[in-house]
């Protein structure tokens, strides 16, 4: 029986694992339900999925994690048809599968639940049940006996005539499940099904999983909640940069082992340990005399509900000093990106409110958030931190233009001179600061975005979110040393990432997000990682 | 009794000026409501009208005029949907684009066919009413007697309204144009839906135009749709893309064209061009908001792609 | 220098060019064809077209006159355009510049200023005018989002349906009426608010219009190219997610450029009446405003692009007419020959530039 392989390398895939069949499982003679062989995908630049196997039998509900952007929707979208794999091969039922688009996957009887919902929201519920399965005339009151049945035999109680826009999440969840299981799927795919949902509906949920998978659906569950994995998987397959690096037939004992593959880097990537030795190489100077100093950055129960109403950050309080840095750790999804989009302006929090050196700026736009001294690192530098299309120098000081204003034109020559000064002090490296932004590598366009706004005058916070996505080692270091002179001039940063060993090699204080609660906080040492692993899978403090 | 007359007289030309944009935006609300913003129909009117004209002209046969009309329009329906649909295009420039191609060539196409004369005389449709109730007095003549395209721009716009609201057809056009991902995610052919929206909609612009050229002035005249294809457009926009208030802007837009004639008699002093204008003007009220949400189809406009 | 500039946009601009030139030269191979099969004489046809577009000094100054109408459409387009906003309302514009210059020109009073104020008063309201007619598309897409190409095209109509009402109407803009079959058309504007001519003993029909529209241009290449403001309306018109972070406003960048694009347009008006014509009459714009749109979308954002087409589109249009007087080839030839431009154009540029997604 196999579980997380050698420990040599903890996070090494195991070349072939014997199957522990679940209850309602096929014996291990019948091909699998669902065999993916190799699977390989490109968007451009960026590979998605390298190199991806799994394998899935009849009643079997099989778990798929991993960090956003780790491929698991990519894999997704492949099984149900909306992309075509560039290599490997998929096959359901032992025979060849290729879908060319979703209607495909459904004549095979393979549906999805999606992460972002695929309803329509201005129709009723009877009527998005019908898109594509109904011919001629609409029999609306028919099928919603249909439904009303459906729904009595698994539990999902739904109002047939209701618009979707008047649905709690919940509610529309229910729907879209409804939806696929009124196909009678083989093989039902839920991408992050629980994201969105409060605690008892989780749990009719995964028992929802459980009878399903009973009558022999297989199921694919896709989450980074470790809780839900633990409670309903029979196995579990780690995704992290698009490729297998764990996998496991008993999720609920080696949940460890798997949040560890999911959100640590591996042995080889740690060249020199990244965390560990910086940290204790620059000790946090003790913060400057001055007891009275308003905190850098203070959060007081910040609330904010996205478009479908889902409460994604709830009552968050939070004090970041001058001279700190702040980390906030926690599996994506957690909340994080609509925290990030407060602080950085483009959206005002839905409840509480929150302050810049003891000035609020609760309903602040960008430009006065500059103004008080906040700098931002985003998430997405491609969405909200530049313009791909403009040069380096443009970028570096897109809003501060006006200072190279000579006779109302732009003065480049100053403009190149400065990018160019800036540029070597942060050793963004480009064909020259005329280059255009997107010629530069994904290292490079941060470490200028760092440069742009760590040399702001005031700057009194810096907010860092997942400032090391997709960064060499060396750019990680030179990230985080940046970060570290900034605490050393008195900068109060917030450093938001799921790289957990990273950020106990250069935080002084430590919180985690989960569900978008705050659910503790500590010092940012290696000792405290049990008590931090555990409020990252949910476990109240 | 002079005034019973006038007011059947304005019914009457109200329900005739109306018609050609009835056609028109009953084809354009599909194709807006499948997501597709086709500005080209006053090309297609155009198209339609001279193809019918012709036809009707050569054969003497106004209703294989029609047919014909609509067969010329397919191939820049087909343009229109494969550059908006296919090369993802910017509809409204493409539109535009098409629009000034149809104009000139149907007017080159006229020039050359019959010279500089301007008002052939062609064969054209006689005008009908429906049993008994062409045989009211003074309303039967008025208002009844119509070209029986009125009829069926009036059966078309209850029947596309019925569709879009109580078949499976229609329920995919709504998803095609309001929340494509879903439509596609259900297993619909969003690009076979928009097409064919399209194609829809040059047809019936084709019958308006043809309604105009066979059907009403028994001629064809260069440029002869004369922005009707625009007023069916706005007529759509201040429907807020649904059939039934689509139908009653195209009656409104007709009514102040009908205005625009009767008004002098009554003595009232209204600027002829202030009437012409008020379509364009409620439009743009519209458009703004002001008369409540517009709630256009999400995906309006917006190529689609799978990602 | 700017070299890194070339470097950075020479291979898109190149292709731009590409694409415009393509679309123009073949537009030009359907022409002919058209002309060969409708049994009219091809070399007759391009013989009266070359006379009626540069033949004489006179319909070289026309051919330059109209292209100068075009360029202002133009260049408001492109301008509008760097922000992402397409400005579809040429025709209304230059209707709204041409009553207003109208109305200011046949005031006494204006007609009466010294020092060249009677023609330049005018043609400053007409701009004004354009651009009021233009905020408001751009204040309606700032607050309610609304699709800019639809409000400008629902108010070109407006506005050309006004000029026509104002043109019906004596108590208007109308000349007094002697009779019942006195032309819907104003009285001709006094000599003091007509453009001075620059050439008179040349026989060229140039006028003052003609350095502004130069000066306008080299200003408007100026602002997209080495201005801050310029820079900042790549940036809305790029990301503007981005440029909102930046500090950029995006509203007020939003009225401003539509109203940039209206003023353009009313000068156009103001210029077409105050320099050719004279005489308000229904029809004035006459196509110019579709005209200068095409003009704007074969630019491709550049200002060279703006009076290379405008050049093209004057003469086209001149020699269209002469075309037509002489050699019986029907002007619908160049209306079709625009149209396949732009419909090649568009239909072209997304391979090129690739374009947006879907909800």
């Amino acid at each position: 029986m196999a579980g997380v392989a050698a420990p040599a390398a903890p996070w090494r895939v195991p070349d072939s694992t014997p199957v522990a069949p679940g209850p309602g499982a096929a014996p291990a003679a019948t091909p699998p339900l669902l065999h993916i062989d190799g699977i390989g995908k490109r968007f451009g630049a960026l590979q998605a999925l390298g190199d991806v196997s799994l394998s899935l039998r009849r009643g079997e509900v099989h778990g798929l994690l991993g960090e956003n952007g780790a491929g698991k929707s990519t894999l997704c979208n492949i099984v149900f048809g909306i992309h075509a794999p560039d290599a490997g091969a998929l096959s359901v039922d032992g025979a060849p599968y290729r879908p060319k688009d979703p209607a495909d996957a459904l004549r095979h009887r393979i549906a999805m639940v999606h992460q972002h919902f695929s309803l329509v929201d201005d129709l009723p519920v009877v009527d998005n049940l019908l898109l594509g399965q109904a011919r001629g005339v609409l029999r609306r009151r028919e099928y919603a006996d249909r439904i009303a049945d459906l729904s009595r035999r698994y539990g999902l109680g739904l109002e047939p005539f209701k618009r979707i826009d008047e649905l709690t999440v919940g509610e529309r969840q229910r729907v879209e499940i409804v939806k696929c299981l009124m196909r009678e799927p083989r093989l039902l795919v839920l991408d992050e099904p629980t994201a969105v949902l409060l605690p008892e509906e989780i749990r009719s949920l995964l028992q929802l999983c459980r009878q399903v998978a009973s009558e022999g659906c297989g199921i694919v569950l896709v989450t980074h909640k470790l809780a839900e994995i633990r409670e309903v998987a029979q196995r579990a397959t780690v995704l992290r940069g698009g490729r297998v690096v764990a996998r496991s037939d008993a999720p609920d004992r080696e949940i460890d082992d798997l949040v560890r593959a999911m959100i640590g880097r591996t042995a080889g990537e740690r060249a020199g340990g990244a965390g560990s030795e910086c940290s204790r190489a620059t000790p946090a100077p003790a913060p400057a005399n001055r007891p009275a100093a308003d905190p850098a950055l203070m959060l007081d129960g910040i609330g904010v509900r996205d478009a479908d109403g889902v409460e994604r950050v709830s009552n968050f309080t939070l004090t970041v000093e001058p001279g700190e840095i702040v980390a906030v750790a926690g599996v994506e999804g957690n909340g994080q990106s609509e925290l990030g989009a407060v602080i950085a302006g483009m959206r005002p929090p839905t409840s509480g409110r929150w302050f810049v050196g003891g000035r609020e700026v609760t309903r602040a736009t960008p430009r006065e958030l500059t103004q008080v001294g906040v700098g931002v690192v985003p998430e997405d530098r491609h969405a909200v931190g530049c313009v791909l299309e403009m040069s380096v120098a443009e970028n570096l000081f897109l809003d501060q233009l006006h200072r190279y204003r000579r006779h109302g034109a732009l003065d480049r020559t100053r403009l190149e001179r400065d990018a160019a000064d800036l540029m070597q002090r942060f050793d963004v490296r480009a064909k020259g600061p005329g280059a255009p932004f997107a010629s530069l590598s994904g290292g490079n366009q941060q470490k200028a975005v760092l440069a742009r706004e760590l040399t702001r005058r005031p700057l009194r916070f810096l907010l860092a979110a997942h400032p090391t996505r997709g960064l060499d080692v060396g750019a990680v270091e030179a990230v985080y040393d940046h970060v570290r002179s900034a605490r050393a001039q008195g900068v109060g940063v917030l450093l938001i990432s799921s790289e957990l060993d990273e950020l106990l090699g250069v935080a002084d204080r430590l919180v985690v997000m989960y569900r978008g609660r705050l659910m503790g906080t500590c010092p940012a040492e290696p000792a405290e990682r049990e008590r931090i692993g555990g409020w990252m899978a949910g476990h109240a403090a | 009794m002079k005034a019973t007359l006038a007011a059947a007289v304005f019914a009457g030309s109200t329900l005739r000026l109306a018609a050609p944009l009835l056609l028109a935006s009953t084809g354009e609300l599909v194709s807006e409501r499948a997501g597709v913003l086709n500005m080209s129909v006053e090309g297609m009117m155009l198209i339609g009208a001279f193809a019918g004209a012709v036809a009707s002209w050569a054969s003497g046969w106004p209703w294989l005029g029609l047919l014909c009309g609509m067969v010329a329009v397919l191939p820049v329906a087909l343009l229109q949907a494969w550059l908006s649909i296919r090369l993802r295009a910017n509809q409204i420039v493409t539109g535009i684009g098409i629009n000034i191609l149809a104009l000139g060539a149907t007017t080159l196409a006229y020039r050359a066919l019959f010279g500089g004369r301007s008002r052939t005389e062609i064969p054209g449709l006689e005008r009908w009413s429906p049993p008994g109730l062409g045989d009211l007095p003074l309303l039967g003549e008025q208002v009844f007697r119509q070209v029986p395209l009125l009829y069926v721009a009036l059966a078309l716009s209850v029947a596309v309204g019925w569709t879009l609201r109580r078949t499976a057809i229609g329920l995919a056009i709504h998803a095609a144009g309001a929340a494509p991902r879903a439509a596609d995610t259900s297993g619909l052919p969003v690009e076979k839906i928009r097409y064919g929206a399209v194609l829809f909609a040059g047809a019936m612009s084709s019958l308006g135009g043809c309604f105009l050229s066979i059907g009403d002035i028994h001629t064809f005249t260069e440029g002869m749709t004369n922005g009707a294809g625009y007023l069916a457009i706005a007529a759509v926009i201040f429907g807020n893309w649904r059939a039934g208030r689509t139908a009653l802007a195209c009656l409104l837009f007709g009514g102040a064209t009908a205005l625009q004639f009767q008004l002098p008699a009554t003595g009232i002093q209204v600027p002829n061009a202030l009437l012409i204008m008020l379509p364009y003007l409620l439009a743009l009220v519209a458009v703004a908001g002001v008369m409540g949400r517009q709630s256009p189809p999400a995906g309006l406009t917006l190529p689609f792609a799978r990602h | 220098m700017n070299l890194p500039l070339a470097a950075r946009f020479g291979g898109r601009q190149a292709r731009a060019v590409g694409v415009s030139l393509a679309a123009v030269l073949g537009s030009a191979a359907v022409a002919a064809v058209l002309v060969a099969t409708m049994g009219l004489s091809l070399a007759d046809g391009v013989a009266a077209f070359a006379d009626g577009a540069w033949g004489s000094a006179y319909a070289l100054g026309a051919s330059v006159n109209r292209a100068l109408a075009l360029a202002l459409v133009g260049l408001g387009f492109i301008v509008a355009q760097r922000a992402n906003l397409t400005n579809v309302g040429g025709e209304g514009q230059i209707a709204i510049g041409g009553m207003v210059a109208a109305a200011f020109a046949l005031n006494p009073h204006v007609a009466a200023l010294p020092l060249g104020l009677a023609f330049a008063l005018p043609m400053l309201a007409a701009a004004t005018a354009g651009a009021a007619w233009g905020a408001l598309a751009g204040f309606l897409k700032a607050r309610s989002g609304t699709n800019e190409v639809i409000s400008t095209l629902l108010l070109s109509f407006i506005a050309v349906w006004m000029l026509y009402g104002s043109v019906q109407s004596p108590a208007l803009l109308r000349q007094p009426m002697t009779s019942s079959s006195t032309l819907p058309e104003s009285l001709p504007i006094p000599e003091s608010t007509q453009l001075p001519l620059l050439g008179a003993d040349l026989g060229l029909p140039l006028h003052v219009g003609l350095p502004v529209g130069i000066a306008l241009a080299l200003g408007v290449a100026w602002v997209l190219r080495r201005s801050v403001v310029g820079v900042q309306l790549r940036a809305i018109g790029l990301n503007p997610q981005a440029a909102r972070r930046a500090g950029i406003r995006i509203t007020a960048a939003t009225v401003g450029v539509m109203a940039v694009a209206g003023a353009f347009g009313g000068l156009a008006g103001a210029m077409m009446l105050q320099g050719e014509q004279w005489v308000l009459k229904a029809g004035f714009s006459s196509g110019y405003g579709f005209d200068g749109l095409v003009v704007g979308l074969l630019a491709r954002g550049s200002t060279i692009g703006v009076v290379a087409a405008a050049m093209l589109f004057g003469f086209l249009r001149s020699g269209g007419i002469n075309m037509e007087m002489v050699a019986a080839v029907p002007t619908a030839l160049v209306v079709v020959m625009q149209g396949l431009i732009i419909v090649a154009i568009a239909g072209a540029s997304v391979a090129f530039e690739g374009r947006r997604a879907v909800p």
